[in-house]
């Protein structure tokens, strides 16, 4: 895949040369590209002045960096105590089987990638999917592909 | 606006926006936390603004219009609440706006279908702090949430904001940490440790450079109290950590925030600009001779960073893995100096301590756990979302008389507590005060305050697997305990869940949880094994059924329960039928629908779009 | 540098503050067993586990790792007791049910009652070797190398050190410090004629110029040229007959 060194540089720039931002600008190559490129990391390592090897584990690392494109929409499942109690993994199941992948994977038309996280945080509406930015609560099994057809 | 230079043109200030406030002016306060956003509040405030605008209504003269952050009552979002009444509208929708501003506002009318209605009693209440749900609360940490707009730095001054910063500027530094002491204030992310004991244990290391740093990688699951605080009143958190590091004389502060909490981001940025405006960070804050900055840092979707070394590693822009504590952070933390961390609600009491004094707080809550702490109440119960007592209120109390009891009537089995480093207290054990030490004796922790409920429909030992399965997840690898030895927990309770349980398969897992408890580098594995023992010694015998009888008695592992239609019930509607992915449920319309149980994969939805509650889970 | 005295299973001995328990503990010949640690390595240890020891101080006790655990006066350490012997038999359980095929932990495991571990490869798991994902490997690319090749990958079972991107590393200079410091041997190194393959990269071996065998990287010789300033033509024979 292509990736504009120039967009690379724009974003590097926007933060201190030094260590300290490493995870923000992988984070912020993330949310452009919809994963962290190989380009990317490279010029870092010669900006920051830290070994690729280490850029590269924080990559595999945290959860929110991807090494591989993303599809243009993220499904989130929340998988937070007040889901899991509420039936979230049948809602998973569920968009499992009707988008035909298995979460943390991509489908084949490069729409969604689906993901199971670890709770956002919006408790009282369990069970809670989130689409790109947008928290749909009160889910259901029945209700996802109403929800997923929005996002073309 | 310029930077505000003293503590006289602070409270002058301050005395100019009380003037021109006019607290009887009618007022709509849209709730803009991230549940009611969820549920539509954005297109409720576009709604209103339209409104007022068509009735020629002028902003600040006729009527008051703001977004707050969250009220704790997500549930019901959107919520709308109007002053100086104090009406608290559940559920609004764009159409019931035109309504609201001509009844509610104009002629002070209450629209009853929009208000609060006890699932209990059915009595309707409108007037938001009689509320079961907020009439029990004392609010401290959540004292501004849903009063003020957290984008405006005047909102928070109107609101006694900085005072107890200018007040703390005053102050020897040694006076603030024996205040801090004082009050007995205890971290509020999990361990509990007194918080003026740590400051002042950092501030005795010599150094040339300290630093303060807030945790707000809230990763409990079923715990968000930080970040409707970051959300709904970031200048309380800046404000305690500029005090604190005024106390223990650090100059540099760090926000770890979860990168999963955008808006949290979004509004503790804005407030820290706001307040570099105005002058309380920066240098020479408020005129004096201290410099205090913070910056921001976004978390990557890693639990374990929620764990201070695996944190500050993370803030060098490291990977973020635990490394052993035997030398403390309050000596060698975020590069090697000596470095104070606290979690988002500790930092946030601060000013309100400095400002009503160490006594005032330590008049709330019990011996051991001074204050008032803030739990997200949720799970199988009727009022979900946030509130704050004071430490000690049983179980029962919290979950009766603040959350109107388990959902749908059904029997109150367990609450659990403290995320993946806690346990499942049972109901024999209602009465139990909910303060840091009695939970830790009950075999569980508080954590950061996550209170979930369970009832009869939860299984024990799949809260256990949920829980191990999430630590799998989330472990580092660093050590061979959590590495290796929480796979293995996994595949003994999955086997369980499964009915491929032996006998001998509790005291392997017994075994496995020694060695976490007392091998595991970090906290993360040290407290793993809660989950697992919590339920083993309160709910043996639900292992011993799944074990021993291949049964499952709350009907919700898979392979032992199957799906069954009631034919008492059933009307043919055949929506079940049409919705089965597997297409095994068949009968013709009007007669009642059979599943074929070998085909059957457990998928849930036909009891999801049964109208009827025909079908059976057994 | 201050002394202080501890006291070792009853023993009295003598060590300096803030050196590691172990390392005291192996000058007075007093034997814990350890795998992920280096004394010549700052970074190493904590990660393996098998180093346990009960640390009693301030009238507490808690079990601590022994090659990271700071000498302070005052400070009691046991090595043999009952809790410490069945945690680690734990742990060493844990390992070889990972890492069957390694000899090193299959002994160690012997020593502590461990025959056959009760646990079983999950289905899909892969095989991971000999590999304890301790990381010494990776730390001493990076402290003693300086080059840092290698780093951890991934978290939880999934963790091990890799290259990035799974690809040759340009910083590798196919010295092999991490197959000397592997405590499973679990690092695969080639030596072919004038050929040396680690980390899926290969090497070009210089040859001694009086015995004619190949005994280092050209890589190597580079990097200790370039970060030493050393003349290039003292590599040309091996250390045996310089």
């Amino acid at each position: 895949m292509d990736v504009d060194i120039k967009k690379v540089n724009e974003i590097i720039s926007r933060y201190d040369q030094s260590e300290e931002s490493l995870l923000a600008i992988l984070q912020d190559f993330q949310r452009e590209f919809h994963y962290v490129p190989e380009e990317g990391m490279k010029r870092l390592s010669d900006v920051l002045y830290v070994p690729e090897s280490k850029i590269y584990a924080m990559g595999t690392f945290y959860k929110t960096l991807s090494l591989e494109p993303r599809g243009k929409h993220t499904v989130k499942v929340c998988m937070g105590t007040a889901c899991h109690l509420k039936g979230a993994g049948q809602i998973l199941e569920a968009i499992e089987r009707e988008l035909g992948v298995k979460r943390n994977h991509t489908t084949v038309d490069k729409r969604y990638t689906i993901e199971s996280v670890n709770c956002v945080g919006a408790c009282a509406m369990a069970p809670v999917v989130v689409v790109n930015e947008n928290y749909y609560g009160h889910m259901r099994p029945s209700k996802i592909m109403d929800v997923l057809n929005k996002y073309k | 606006m310029e930077a505000i230079q003293s503590f006289e043109q602070l409270e002058q200030y301050r005395e100019r926006l009380k003037a021109s406030y006019n607290k009887d002016l009618p007022t709509v306060m849209i709730c803009f936390g991230t549940g009611c956003q969820a549920n539509g509040a954005r297109d409720v405030a576009d709604a209103f603004r339209h409104e007022i605008e068509e009735q020629g209504l002028k902003v600040g003269v006729d009527i008051g219009f703001k977004t707050t952050g969250c009220h704790g009552y997500c549930e019901n979002g959107p919520l709308v609440v109007l002053r100086p009444r104090d009406i608290l509208y559940l559920r609004v929708a764009p159409k019931d706006v035109p309504e609201i501003v001509e009844k509610s506002i104009k002629q002070g009318e209450i629209i009853e279908r929009l208000a609060y209605k006890d699932v209990n009693t059915k009595e309707i209440i409108a007037q938001y702090h009689t509320i079961p749900f907020y009439a029990h609360q004392k609010r401290i940490a959540l004292r501004n949430i849903g009063n003020i707009d957290p984008a405006s730095i005047e909102d928070y001054l109107l609101h006694d904001g900085y005072k107890g910063l200018a007040k703390a500027l005053t102050l020897d530094p040694d006076a603030i940490i024996s205040e801090v002491e004082a009050s007995g204030l205890r971290g509020r992310g999990g361990g509990g440790f007194p918080t003026g004991s740590k400051w002042r244990s950092c501030k005795a290391v010599p150094s040339d450079v300290h630093y303060v740093m807030c945790n707000g990688d809230e990763g409990d699951p079923g715990a968000f109290m930080d970040r409707s605080i970051m959300e709904g009143d970031p200048h309380s958190v800046i404000e305690g950590m500029i005090i604190g590091a005024y106390a223990i004389g650090a100059s540099q502060g760090y926000i770890y925030v979860r990168d999963e909490y955008p808006l949290a981001v979004k509004n503790l940025l804005s407030a820290i600009g706001s307040a570099r405006e105005r002058g309380f960070l920066g240098r020479n804050i408020l005129g004096t001779d201290f410099d205090f900055d913070i910056k921001i840092s976004r978390g990557g979707g890693a639990f374990v960073c929620g764990e201070s070394s695996a944190l500050m590693r993370s803030l060098e822009g490291k990977v973020g893995e635990p490394r052993a504590k035997y030398i403390r952070s309050v000596e060698k933390g975020l590069y090697d100096k000596p470095s104070v961390l606290n979690n988002v609600e500790t930092w946030n009491n601060v000013p309100e301590i400095i400002l009503k004094g160490s006594k005032w707080y330590a008049g709330f809550g019990t011996k051991g756990s001074k204050g008032t702490k803030v739990f997200s109440l949720v799970g199988k119960v009727n009022n979900t979302g946030l509130v704050e007592v004071p430490m000690g209120i049983t179980i029962r109390d919290l979950v009766d008389k603040i959350g109107g009891g388990v959902l749908g009537g059904k029997a109150f089995k367990a609450v659990q507590t403290g995320g993946p480093s806690g346990g499942c207290i049972p109901k024999a054990l209602a009465d139990l005060p909910i303060d840091f030490d009695s939970l830790t004796e009950a075999g569980s922790m508080m954590g950061s305050g996550g209170i979930i409920v369970m009832d009869e429909e939860t299984c024990m030992v799949d809260v256990a697997k949920y829980f191990i399965g999430f630590l799998v997840e989330e472990s580092c690898g660093k050590c061979t305990p959590c590495r290796d030895g929480l796979p293995r927990m996994l595949s003994i309770l999955t086997a369980i869940t499964e009915g491929k349980g032996k006998e001998g398969d509790i005291d392997t897992l017994e075994e496995l949880c020694e060695v976490l408890s007392y091998g595991a580098l970090c906290g993360l594995g040290t407290s793993a094994a809660n989950p697992v023992l919590s339920t083993i010694k309160y709910f043996r015998e639900e292992y011993d059924a799944h074990i021993l009888d291949r049964k499952c008695p709350a009907g919700v592992c898979k392979a032992l329960i199957t799906y069954r239609i009631d034919p008492d019930a059933c009307t043919g509607c055949t929506l079940c039928a049409k919705k089965c992915p597997q297409e095994c449920i068949s009968g013709e319309r009007k007669q009642t629908h059979i599943i074929d149980e070998t085909k059957c994969i457990r998928c849930g939805v036909c009891k999801d779009v049964c109208n009827f509650e025909a079908v059976k889970v057994e | 540098m201050e002394k202080v005295t501890i006291i070792i299973d009853g023993r009295e001995v003598e060590g300096i503050k803030d050196q590691s328990v172990l390392d005291v503990a192996r000058e007075n010949g007093i034997p814990i067993p350890a795998l992920c640690y280096h004394p010549e390595v700052s970074t190493s240890g904590g990660s393996c586990r098998v180093c346990l020891v009960e640390a009693h101080q301030n009238e507490r006790m808690r079990l601590v790792t022994s090659c990271n655990y700071p000498v302070r006066a005052g400070l009691e350490i046991r090595t043999d007791t009952d809790l410490v012997r069945r945690i680690r038999k734990g742990v060493l359980e844990l390992l070889l049910a990972r890492v069957p095929d390694s000899e090193v932990i299959r002994d160690m495991a012997r020593d502590y009652g461990v025959g056959e571990p009760r646990f079983f490869k999950d289905e899909g798991e892969d095989n991971r070797y000999k590999c304890i994902a301790c990381g010494l490997c990776t730390l001493v690319c990076e402290e003693v190398v300086g080059v840092c090749a290698i780093s951890m990958l991934n978290r939880s079972r999934e963790k091990a050190p890799g290259t990035p991107y799974h690809k040759a590393s340009n910083a590798c200079i196919g010295c092999g410090a991490c197959v000397y410091v592997c405590p499973t041997s679990a690092i695969s190194m080639k030596d072919e004629g004038d050929t040396r393959t680690i980390w899926g990269k290969q090497f070009t071996m210089i040859r001694c110029s009086v015995c004619g065998n190949p005994y280092i990287p050209d890589a190597q010789v580079d990097w200790i040229v370039k970060t030493t300033g050393k003349d290039k033509a003292f590599f040309e024979k091996c250390p045996d007959h310089r």
